[in-house]
């Protein structure tokens, strides 16, 4: 049996290595997708993972701030607890490289007395020994700027002990000395390379402020209820902080990543539905050209199970060849689109970036699986029609495909009776329900294919056979249903997913412009290269501020200062403004509330305008209280308006710059906008001001720079998107391929039949040409139709359950036009070989079964 | 008008090795004659017919149709030769299921480019002929087996061959059905003045003929 089976894959290989190979390639790209977007799933956790247990590793709990800092007065108060076996205050800053303003570093700043772990390695030069703490940390703080980086961060930037660097926070500028190298990895494999430590006082001073810290980690006597000592603290320490365990943490950033991984997650599943139908048709391929051969099969006594068991096993070996390419296509997807997901989660989740994939093995096993199953999930129903079919039919020439004819009316109305429970389930109270708009998605996409034959069926049955070109082709697809239906429904869901989020992304971006338009429209924007990494100690000094504002050519400036804050359990970017010129009316869009009013009542009475997510997430609407977590504990702020917005998908809140400081305590700003006289030039003054500040770290920016500047972002959040769009769709086109190779031997009788009555090669060719185009057509016209359907589905319901935007339809006619020409001509390239390899067929052919 | 002179045809096969299917045939056939041949089963019937449509090429020797040397012409050349001027009757019929009796006989012209009215009338002439006008638009599906040859021979008819080739007609036919497709097939060369070669296994079947030749593994006796 084994040896039948080696024997048979062999010589199929040889005989049809094309078929072979597009299935090999359909299971590929199939576990290649969900392969990616997993991998990069886990990448982005782990990121995050890897920088709470590097820090954190040695913590039961850590005190975070609700706000910004926190003072290091709560430090004995933590000691103070008898359950607390140690702890220890850390700061944490973004820096950037002084030389490389997008070089972004953790600094973390802990005191060296404190009983932690920090696996100091040494170094080339002979720097401290491995130990549980450093030999002598008097003399590293005897040391300016002392700093460990680790082995991977000293190769990168050619740095060994001993040597400065100069790295920015804010507007400042500290020269940092390479102490000691610190391999983080020896504590968790996860971490970033990243980080830098140095010591607690020095990196306040240096980068920071003195007497603030951002986390205070914590060592429970053993044995002690964990539960109960967070409790404890939190009550010790105020309503000002949070205190969480290292699970706590992980758990939040996947609250935050949620939206994000489920949209990767959902198109990745798609890959892998779409995988399945070219496997399905492959493996329908496959079997239909060996029908004779399984007829001789049974008829000497092979028994439907028996033949079966051939397919099967030899599916899965098919399979297994997909999985052995698609694990490393995958991985190497993974890595070419990392550092776009990865500017994603910087930009759109304030998290960290991820610096290295992570890629646990379990991963590899799951999409393993998810090729070989589906190769035999796929191949299960041609395999089983094929086993039970009698010996007579497999050995006739002339088969029909009767059966999904008659099947095609009732599947098409399971698809309709789907989509109307799915709809009436939604009216009735599933839209109540966060995730209702995947639930309608997927009805969708499963009722496509369902009413795929019907419509196959029908529109063939119209067309008028006048002459042996394009009808005749139209007319014969409706024929052979089980194989063409299978083909155009692919490429419809395929289409659909195109049409569908090309639509929604074109309607963003076109929002997006309106919106930018109408916000960004001071001439010059100024900050700190450090503040993109959203340290909140990323500030300009005021004097600079000022001597900013006071440039000739300067009309007006709006100041802002912004960092993270709490309302509730929400994380939120929270902005004190103050504004250099009276709003115009199309300036700071309002979606609720009257402009005048809401801006008095922010500027006068200390109110507070919400973003559409915020508002959406929340519930909170006009004149609602929003509460949000200030040093003090918690205050109530008026919601003066609702103003779009579509920075972040978090939610942000914009008060008065007094409002802000009064709440949080006085600070510097993070950014100023100058507003300039009629006739002035921007990029002119943004070289003035470099030129005047040559070595103040400042990231200066006009008002077409940012604007390029958002879109670039934009594009990148879609970046992964896309990819995958592509590769559902290479898969469906591939389908194509499949299915005319399907018909060029399922039809082999009719094609030598054309040829007997006098057809020549051209004219064969031509007629398989034009199927491929046929099925390009119907898969555009289903996918138009489901895709219009998927977008509004996009926009409406799952944009707004899990972002919150509102986004105003409208329809990138260009780009939809491009992609169907695109799509035709894929469809054209995929019959070429097979089309070339019906016109082949010769009237000879017939003979064969003559005999 | 179809022409053989001393044609071999020789198959290289993988396990026997070569072997002559026909060997050394000789003959030549004039306008309107009705020729049946018989053999049995691997004796050569249908690589002649094969040869005669310009399906295949003698491996030696020259097969003359309408005094042009098939041999010689190009595959483009001999499709449009049988296209225009021979027509085919297959013993398994090959009706195209997901059309209709009207499109099936219609193909040729189809394949032609032929359309029009006269092309429509020949087909419902055709049609009325073999006695089926009434069902012209129904799917062949589920015509009888009679019927589905008669459905063939009107398609072979359709673009007025000068040569018909027919091969085994009636061999999937019961007794009753096969006369009625024979006579109806003689009847129908007979008007249309087509020459016809057909193969059977059947002696009363070729009594019919004008002629009746015989092939003996691959060597034709032509009485
Ligand atoms: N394509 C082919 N390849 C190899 N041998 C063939 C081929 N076609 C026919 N033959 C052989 O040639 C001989 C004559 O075949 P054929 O003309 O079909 O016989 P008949 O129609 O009289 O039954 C047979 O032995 C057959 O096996
Ligand atoms: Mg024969």
């Amino acid at each position: 049996m084994i040896r039948y089976l080696v024997r048979v894959v062999a010589a199929n290989l040889r005989r049809a290595p094309s078929l072979y190979l597009l299935t090999i390639v359909g299971v590929a790209l199939g576990v290649a997708s969900v392969l990616t977007v997993q991998i990069l799933n886990q990448s982005a956790l782990a990121a995050f993972t890897g920088s709470v247990q590097a820090v954190s590793g040695e913590a039961d709990l850590s005190v975070l701030g609700r706000t910004p800092t926190l003072p290091d007065s709560l430090y004995p108060a933590v000691l103070a607890d008898p359950d607390v076996a140690g702890a220890w205050a850390l700061s944490r800053t973004s820096v950037t490289l002084a030389d490389r303003p997008d070089y972004f570093l953790d600094a973390v700043g802990v005191d060296f007395f404190a009983p932690i772990r920090i696996p100091f390695v040494t170094s080339r030069t002979g720097g401290p020994a491995v130990g549980a703490t450093l030999a002598n940390p008097a003399a590293v703080l005897a040391t300016p700027g002392w700093t460990a980086v680790s082995p991977e961060l000293a190769t990168e930037l050619d740095l060994a002990v001993g040597d400065t660097f100069t790295v920015t926070s804010g507007v400042r500028r500290a020269r940092l000395k390479v102490g000691a190298l610190v391999d983080f990895r020896r504590l968790t494999p996860l971490a970033g390379t990243r980080l830098i430590v140095l010591d607690l006082a020095q990196a306040q001073a240096l980068l920071g402020e003195p007497g603030r810290i951002h986390q205070i980690d914590v060592r429970a006597v053993a044995g002690t209820e964990l539960d109960a000592l967070a409790g404890r603290l939190r009550e010790t320490l105020g309503p000002g902080v949070d205190v969480l365990s290292p699970e706590q943490r992980t758990q939040r950033a996947e609250g935050l990543l949620a939206a994000f991984r489920l949209n990767l997650t959902a198109l990745s599943l798609i890959s892998v539905f779409v995988g399945l139908f070219l496997v399905y048709s492959a493996t329908q391929a496959s079997l239909v050209r060996r029908r004779a051969e399984f007829g001789l099969l049974r008829s000497l006594g092979a028994t439907p199970r028996q033949v079966f068991a051939v397919i099967a096993v030899e599916v899965a070996l098919l399979g297994a060849l997909g999985v052995a390419l698609g694990l490393p296509l995958g991985y190497w997807a993974a890595r070419v689109n990392v550092e776009v997901v990865s500017a994603t989660l910087t930009n759109l989740y304030l998290l960290d970036a991820i610096e290295r994939l992570y890629v646990p093995r379990a991963l590899f096993a799951l999409a393993a699986a998810i090729g070989i199953g589906g190769a035999v999930a796929g191949a299960l129903l041609p395999a089983l029609d094929m086993s039970r079919r009698d010996t007579k039919t497999l050995l006739a020439a002339f088969t029909l495909h009767e059966r999904l004819g008659s099947a095609a009316l009732p599947l098409a109305g399971s698809g309709a009776a789907l989509l109307a429970a799915t709809g009436l389930w939604y009216v009735v109270g599933g839209h109540d329900w966060r995730g209702a708009g995947f639930v309608l998605a997927i009805a969708l996409l499963a009722a496509l294919p369902l009413g795929t034959p019907l419509l196959v069926q029908r529109l063939a049955a119209l067309v008028r056979i006048t002459d042996f070109g394009w009808r005749y082709s139209l007319r014969s697809l409706g024929v052979r249903l089980q194989t063409t239906a299978f083909a155009i429904a692919a490429l419809g869901i395929a289409v659909s997913m195109l049409v569908g989020i090309t639509l929604m992304i074109g309607s963003f971006r076109r929002t997006l412009e309106v919106w930018v338009n109408s916000s960004l429209r001071a001439d010059v924007y100024i900050t700190t290269p450090s503040w993109r990494g959203r340290s909140t100690e990323a500030t300009l000094d005021s004097a600079l501020a000022a001597a900013l504002a006071a440039l000739p050519g300067v009309r007006a400036v709006d100041r802002l200062r912004g960092f993270p804050g709490y309302t509730g359990e929400r994380r939120i970017a929270l902005a004190g403004v103050e504004m250099g010129i009276p709003y115009d009316d199309s300036h700071l869009p309002l979606l609720a509330g009257e402009r005048t009013s809401a801006l008095a009542a922010v500027h006068e009475r200390g109110a507070v305008l919400i973003s559409e997510p915020l508002a959406r997430k929340t519930g909170l609407g006009l004149g609602d209280s929003l509460p949000l977590s200030v040093p003090t504990g918690e205050r109530r702020f008026v919601v003066a308006g609702v103003y779009y917005d579509y920075s972040s998908e978090g939610g942000t809140v914009i008060l008065s710059l007094p409002t802000l400081n009064a709440a949080f305590g006085a600070g510097p700003v993070n950014s100023i906008a100058l507003y300039l006289a009629p006739g002035a030039d921007a990029e002119a003054t943004v070289d003035a001001i470099r030129a005047r500040y040559p070595d103040t770290p400042l990231l200066l920016r006009s008002n077409r720079t940012l604007r390029a500047e958002v879109f670039t972002i934009f594009e990148q959040t879609f970046a992964i998107t896309r990819m995958l769009q592509g590769m559902a769709l290479l898969i469906a086109v591939t389908g194509i391929t499949l299915t005319l190779l399907v018909l060029a031997h399922e039809r082999l009788s009719e094609l030598a039949l054309y040829r007997a009555l006098g057809a020549g090669t051209r004219q064969v060719f031509g007629i398989f040409v034009a199927e491929g185009i046929g099925m390009g057509a119907l898969g555009l016209v289903l996918g138009g139709a489901g895709g219009m359907l998927l977008a509004a589905i996009l926009i409406l319901v799952i944009n707004r359950a899990y972002f919150g935007w509102t986004i105003q339809v409208s329809v990138p006619l260009a780009a939809l036009a491009w992609q169907a020409a695109s799509l035709l001509a894929a469809a054209v390239a995929a019959s070429l070989y097979p089309a070339f390899r019906a016109s082949r067929t010769t009237a000879a052919e017939l003979a064969r079964d003559d005999v | 008008m179809l022409a053989f002179d001393r044609v071999s045809k020789v198959y290289d096969t993988f396990a026997s090795g070569s072997r002559y299917a026909l060997r050394d045939v000789t003959f030549a056939t004039s306008m309107g004659r009705t020729i049946a041949i018989v053999g049995r089963s691997g004796s050569g019937k249908s690589t002649l017919l094969h040869l005669a449509a310009g399906i295949d090429v003698p491996t030696t020797g020259s097969v003359g149709l309408f005094g042009r040397p098939l041999e010689r012409e190009s595959e483009t050349a001999r499709t449009r030769l049988r296209r225009d001027a021979v027509g085919l009757v297959f013993q398994f019929f090959y009706l195209l299921p997901h059309l209709s009796l009207h499109d099936n006989v219609a193909l040729p012209a189809l394949i032609a480019g032929e359309r029009g009215a006269a092309v429509d009338a020949r087909i419902r002439q055709l049609l009325a002929r073999v006695g089926l006008e009434d069902r012209a638009r129904d799917p062949v599906q589920h015509l009888s087996g009679g019927e589905m040859q008669r459905v063939a021979i009107a398609r072979a008819l359709l673009r007025r061959p000068r040569l018909l080739l027919a091969d085994e007609p009636t061999g999937n036919l019961d007794d009753a059905n096969g006369r009625a497709v024979m006579d109806l097939l003689l009847a129908l060369v007979a008007e249309e003045g087509t020459t016809l070669l057909y193969v059977t296994h059947s002696r009363e079947f070729a009594a019919l003929a004008d002629e009746t030749w015989e092939i003996h593994s691959g060597v034709l006796d032509t009485g």
